[in-house]
């Protein structure tokens, strides 16, 4: 049995608003402001849920509460599915050393569960940034074969600093401000965001015509700079789907502004969709790279602004860049998308490509 | 079908691993994190070297994590420079262990890491119901299904691979949706290949299968081709 599998409901809290439909209009007014985090010597932009209280946990309760309220009633035996790449390490560096982890890995998942007032199977997945793709991943797999019905995904990423300082340290961190296919762009910025898809196996807008995920095993930290890998995921993908590249009416990128990996994607899509290219958008300069939360939360905000019939356009880019050669949307455009496709480049060699059709 | 191609399992002090890794493949893998060389270990002994061109999805759960890594980081952030060395950062992004395996796997396509919430629970019937529909779909044609977990005294590793062949090759067992026939209860927990292999050693000819009480549709039986 295999069965199609749709988006029923969302509900995002990020930096740039609490409900996917005040994100949207957000995006769409082209705001991308965000504030800053001191690290050591450092100062860096970065990208906070704007919410008022400031102890940890019930931040996240906050977050969490609002996105479940957005999903609408729930059955409490729906399974969760959870994408985090940090789960509760904020929390422990909010607490005095020596600091403790629970022996689960994922416990903080539990938590999670209880907020959105959900008892029923949880699982968790931890793939860096394209941990979100993956949760979708399984929870479409076991829709689609009729196992279950429907599925909460969600995504979780709030502000810790040992993230922040490993990607300091590997000089990943931009000092200014998300630049994606920009001439001058120098890094990620990073952000935090609380995000919730619901999948159905009963029909809505829009379908999951096909997601894939895959690897890059060039280097930990970054993709093969000639983007076959991601290229041939892309393929594989549109094949999954039974699309052409030429039936995809917008790419929603990773572009998050660094150097190599903005480069290996450029490649990767000029590989696939040669010079005939839909609209590029990156969401990272205005929402930051929220790991792994990313996908949900780009997922979630990018339909919230498509159910308006509009693509917003992408901050940060001011200054072509020859060597890539491509540029995202500049301005807002009213458009009628019908099969965008949502593009993930993670840390540690995950890639994941998702394509919705609009029913 | 779906077929049970290997049930593996291996328990190691971290005194023991690098002599372990030697063994394997000749030399260390140098800097990588333990759970990685956990990976590399296992997969290689559940997929022999002309399986290993295939094409493979690797799906792996971990209790611990890189507990003892995220630990170390949080001293070296919170209490020292502000800065890590990069590869105590590394070490605490378990998705990277695909990064080491696929040299010696070429045919890796794909790697999630499921991270649980409990102690003493595995979330089995997940990656088989993945792996059974993944395989049935032809999206890849093995899968290879772990529980790695990195203690300060222990190291554990257990593995299932799954394949959907047609080379005639006679399979361990077949992987099937659970019956409502005589069968022995299989319980979801880390450590359930070495029940698995267990059962195969045994000669007991009735199914063994894993119930799902609050997902029915992922209950599953491995039973004698």
């Amino acid at each position: 049995m295999t069965r199609p599998v749709y988006l029923a409901g969302s509900g995002l809290v990020c930096a740039r608003g609490c409900t996917p439909a005040a994100v949207a209009d957000a995006l769409l007014a082209g705001e991308c402001a965000g504030s800053w985090r001191t690290l050591g010597s450092r100062r860096l932009p970065w990208f906070a849920l704007p919410l008022a209280d400031s102890d940890w946990e019930a931040r996240a309760e906050q977050a969490v509460r609002r996105v479940g309220k957005a999903l609408g009633p729930l059955d409490p035996a729906t399974p969760l599915f959870v994408a985090s790449s940090s789960f509760q390490v904020g929390l422990c560096e909010s607490r005095p050393p020596p600091y403790e982890l629970p022996i689960a890995n994922a416990s903080f998942s539990r938590r999670l569960a209880d907020w959105l007032q959900l008892a029923g199977p949880r699982y968790s997945f931890s793939s860096a940034c394209i941990s979100g793709f993956s949760a979708i991943d399984a929870a479409r797999s076991l829709i689609a074969a009729g196992q279950i019905d429907e599925a909460v995904v969600l995504g979780f990423e709030l502000a810790n600093t040992s993230t922040l300082a490993g990607f300091a340290a590997l000089e990943l961190l931009s000092s200014t401000a998300g630049k994606p296919f920009d001439r001058d762009r120098d890094g990620l910025v990073l952000g935090e965001a609380v995000a919730a898809i619901r999948l159905s196996a009963t029909p809505t807008q829009w379908r999951i015509a096909a997601l894939r995920t895959g690897l890059d095993v060039w280097s930990i930290t970054g993709p093969d700079p000639s983007g076959a890998p991601i290229a041939g995921l892309f393929a594989e993908c549109l094949a999954d789907a039974g699309l052409a590249a030429g039936d995809i009416d917008l790419l929603k990128l990773q572009a998050a502004g660094s150097p190599g990996t903005d480069l290996a994607e450029a490649n990767a899509l000029r590989t696939v969709f040669g010079s005939a290219l839909p609209p590029l958008l990156s969401l990272k300069p205005a929402l930051g790279h929220t790991l792994g939360a990313s996908g949900i939360a780009e997922l979630t905000a990018l339909l919230a602004c498509l159910d308006l019939g509009a693509i917003p356009a992408t901050a940060g880019f001011a200054h072509p860049d020859p060597e890539i050669g491509l540029q995202p949307t500049q301005q807002l455009c009213r458009q009628r998308v019908r099969h965008p496709l949502l593009n993930l480049v993670g840390f540690g060699g995950g890639l994941a490509t998702l394509i919705l059709a609009r029913t | 079908m779906i077929e049970l191609a290997a049930a593996h399992s291996q328990q190691l002090t971290p005194g023991e691993l690098p002599a372990a890794v030697r063994a394997a493949l000749g030399k260390p893998l140098r800097r990588a994190p333990v759970l990685a060389q956990l990976a590399v270990l296992g997969a290689l002994a559940c997929l022999p070297a002309d399986r290993r061109q295939r094409p493979t999805a690797l799906l792996w759960q971990t209790t611990s994590g890189p507990r003892l890594e995220t630990l170390e980081l949080l001293d070296e952030v919170c209490q020292g420079s502000g800065e890590p060395m990069p590869f105590s950062f590394l070490a605490t992004v378990p998705a990277s262990a695909a990064v080491q395996l696929q040299p010696f796997v070429p045919g890796l396509r794909s790697a999630s890491m499921l991270p649980l919430d409990s102690e003493g629970e595995g979330n089995w019937r997940l990656m088989l119901a993945m792996a059974a529909n993944w395989l049935a779909t032809g999206r890849y044609e093995q899968v290879l299904c772990a529980h790695l977990d990195h203690w300060a005294d222990n190291l554990a590793s257990h593995w299932l691979c799954l394949r959907c062949t047609d080379d005639g090759e006679l399979p361990l067992a077949s992987l099937r949706p659970a019956g409502d026939g005589d069968a022995l209860p299989l319980a979801d927990h880390p450590e359930l290949p070495a029940g698995v292999a267990a059962w195969l050693a045994s000669g007991e000819l009735r199914p063994l299968r894993l119930l799902s009480p609050a997902t029915p549709g992922l209950a599953v039986e491995f039973a004698r081709p």
